[in-house]
């Protein structure tokens, strides 16, 4: 513990140099901007930020997509509060008490109250961040072929159980979709080509990157020109403040914590990401506050409560990625391609072959929140001349970045294709309520999933006993066997009718 | 149809089962490769086999419980078809016509010029207002691929297409 913690503070003060501090801050600001503008999400900055990094040092490159990630997630709560419409997914939950805040003239306060949460969220994430990542990786050292193909199995189930909302169904066929485009292209153990359909660019298998900004870019860009206009609430209040009153932190000083750590472990959780981090911390704070009739009337305390998850997530969906090489949200997922591309290779190795990486991602993450929290209590003025520029201006920049940034990686037009391909899909997929997160986690987990199944057969002599046998296989089964069974509904109904009868006897 | 309705989810679910069956079947027909005498349980083809047989069955369970999915009242698929259909076939015959045929930035700036244009002019007033939009558009539209292609170019040394 305390090995970490000096490490930590090594990584702090190697960091703190005037042109880290450089790319902090217009890296974050860009984050904040492309988060507070609807259609553009954390994701879809991250991806195309990585592909402005190609040329950047390892670590440079580390930090700018790290305060691209913070930022993003941190700024989609000033289009949430401003146009009750998240600017991200992960700011959902706070335009419910954010928008009527907006409404009665204190959406400074509350964008206030906005940066203090996510700042704090984000801080109780990197603690966590520092104290589970080390010991995790030792754990999953002990990962063989039978515990990685369980662990690529429980991220799909859970992520399409948890993203698929009232439709878990369409969750798992987002993540057998991701799943079986990873099944495309020379495959890991015999280097047998699969599914090229005769073209040789697709030997290789379909690239992460491009698949990805299609499915964030280039489908973002077709959601918002097929909504209507938004309309923005303006500041015209008198006595709205932009500093938060830090006797409503220490008011709030319980959901602050019980959501960082709430948003911390979802963040753990593979493919499931800020939105539902923000939502259960939402949720817990509804739940336990005195002044719950409040929530979603212009709440303090659930905004407080939804911004400090949804940023918590953050630090947290690093743990799996880093230690495991599973992330634990969409724009996790692309980190993990672009610490690929800078020469890093996440996964139980991670604390062996480079022991201080994680405590410098760490870093990163402080020096990001507090660029958010001194971005974020002065200039909010600037904020919303930008949630001004109109999406017929925006809308083709984005695109024509989309079209440029997976093309620079390879320097492939065939990669534009895909781009195309899976905006088109990725849009007609969302409209119809099939979650993104899980078919991008099967498109990361594919190539794992297969191999550790395969060798893990070999390895049998083709027994599916080891699949079962092993303590930690055997956890993974019972997890995932219980979330599938939660998902059907009988179960589900059998389940509430029996929990209302324990109560009922309890009350008896 | 709507996009969210069980019309909608019983059609891809004809496309799910159609393509778990010949992802299937695909995994199935996959070479063994004997000639390798590689161990029989780590063939190509027998994870794809297993996700297409699980698609195949998820494909059913959604048909058969179309009806049933509870569905949001105020969905968001009311929008614009008009502004989508011009987005999507504008940005498609950039993507996949006008790059790689002529050079990237000619290529964006119509794009953007384009894309702008097409929905401000006709939202100005008629005149001057609408010269004055057209001549911002074109000029927005030429400096912004300028600035975007000399980034990767010179930036981040990318032989643009």
């Amino acid at each position: 513990m305390m090995e970490g913690l000096a490490g930590f503070a090594a990584a702090i003060v190697a960091l703190a140099t005037p042109m880290s501090v450089f790319h902090v801050a217009w890296a974050t600001l860009l984050g904040i901007f492309v988060g507070s503008l609807p259609g553009l999400t954390a994701t879809m900055g991250v991806a195309l930020l990585t592909t402005l990094t190609y040329t950047m040092e390892r670590d440079t490159a580390i930090l700018v997509l790290i305060c691209m990630y913070v930022g993003a997630i941190y700024g989609g709560s000033r289009s949430a509060i401003l146009l009750n419409i998240p600017g991200t997914p992960a700011s959902a939950a706070t335009s419910l008490d954010g928008y009527p805040l907006a409404q009665k003239g204190q959406a400074g306060y509350a964008m206030a109250l906005a940066t203090a949460g996510s700042a704090l969220g984000t801080l109780v994430g990197i603690v966590m961040l520092v104290v589970l990542a080390p010991p995790l990786a030792e754990i999953a050292l002990d990962f063989g072929s039978f515990e990685f193909f369980w662990l690529a199995v429980f991220g799909i189930v859970i992520s399409g159980q948890l993203t698929g909302g009232v439709a878990p169904l369409k969750g798992y066929i987002a993540g057998l979709l991701g799943l079986m485009v990873a099944m495309i292209g020379s495959e890991g153990i015999h280097a047998h080509v699969r599914f090229n359909l005769g073209f040789h660019q697709m030997n290789g298998g379909i690239a992460l990157i491009p698949a990805m900004v299609g499915a964030f870019g280039f489908a973002e860009v077709l959601t918002v020109m097929w909504r209507n206009k938004p309309e923005l609430v303006e500041k015209n209040s008198t006595d709205d403040r932009v500093l938060p009153r830090l006797a409503d932190l220490i008011r709030y000083k319980y959901t602050i914590i019980r959501s960082g750590i709430i948003g911390t472990l979802v963040g753990i959780i593979p493919g499931v990401g800020e939105d539902i981090g923000a939502w259960a911390s939402y949720a817990a704070a509804k739940r336990t506050s005195p002044e719950r009739e409040e929530f979603g009337k212009g709440s303090r305390e659930g905004l407080t409560a939804a911004e400090t998850g949804n940023s918590a997530v953050v630090p947290g969906s690093l743990i799996p990625a880093l230690t495991l090489a599973v992330p634990g949200s969409a724009p996790a997922a692309v980190l993990i391609a672009a610490l690929f591309i800078h020469g890093i290779r996440p996964g139980p190795m991670i604390m062996i072959e480079q022991p201080t990486f994680i405590y410098s991602i760490a870093a990163m993450l402080v020096f990001a929140t507090i660029a958010i929290a001194i971005y974020g209590l002065s200039l909010t003025r600037l904020f919303i001349l930008v949630l001004k520029i109109p999406r017929e201006i925006l809308m083709p920049v984005v695109f024509t970045l989309c079209v440029i940034g997976p093309y620079a990686l390879t320097q492939r037009t065939f990669d534009i294709g895909v781009m195309v391909a899976f905006g088109l899909i990725g849009f007609v997929l969302r409209q119809m309520k099939y979650p993104m997160a899980p078919l991008v986690l099967g498109i990361i987990l594919g190539s794992l999933l297969d191999k550790s199944l395969r060798r893990g057969l070999t390895l049998s002599d083709g027994s599916l006993e080891p699949f079962f046998s092993r303590p930690i296989s055997l956890f993974f089964v019972v997890v995932i066997v219980v979330s599938i069974a939660m998902g059907l509904a009988p179960v589900r109904r059998s389940f509430a009718r029996l929990t209302s009868r324990l109560k009922g006897k309890s009350k008896s | 149809m709507r996009f969210n309705s069980a019309t909608a989810d019983r059609a891809t679910a004809a496309v799910f089962f159609a393509l778990g069956a010949a992802m299937a079947w695909g995994g199935y027909v996959m070479d063994r490769l004997e000639i390798r005498q590689i161990h029989p349980a780590s063939i190509p083809g027998l994870v794809p086999m297993i996700l297409g047989a699980a698609l195949m069955l998820c494909a059913i369970l959604l048909a058969r419980s179309a009806a049933a999915t509870p569905r949001d009242t105020e969905d968001d698929d009311s929008g614009s078809l008009q502004d989508f259909t011009f987005t999507a076939i504008w940005s498609c015959v950039f993507a996949l016509v006008l790059v790689g045929r002529i050079p990237f930035a000619a290529g964006a700036a119509i794009y953007i010029a384009g894309f702008a244009g097409w929905f401000l002019v006709p939202a100005a007033p008629i005149g001057s207002g609408r010269m004055k939009t057209a001549l911002f558009v074109m000029l927005f539209g030429a400096v912004t691929a300028g600035a975007i292609s000399a980034l990767f170019r010179y930036g981040f040394l990318v032989r643009l297409p």
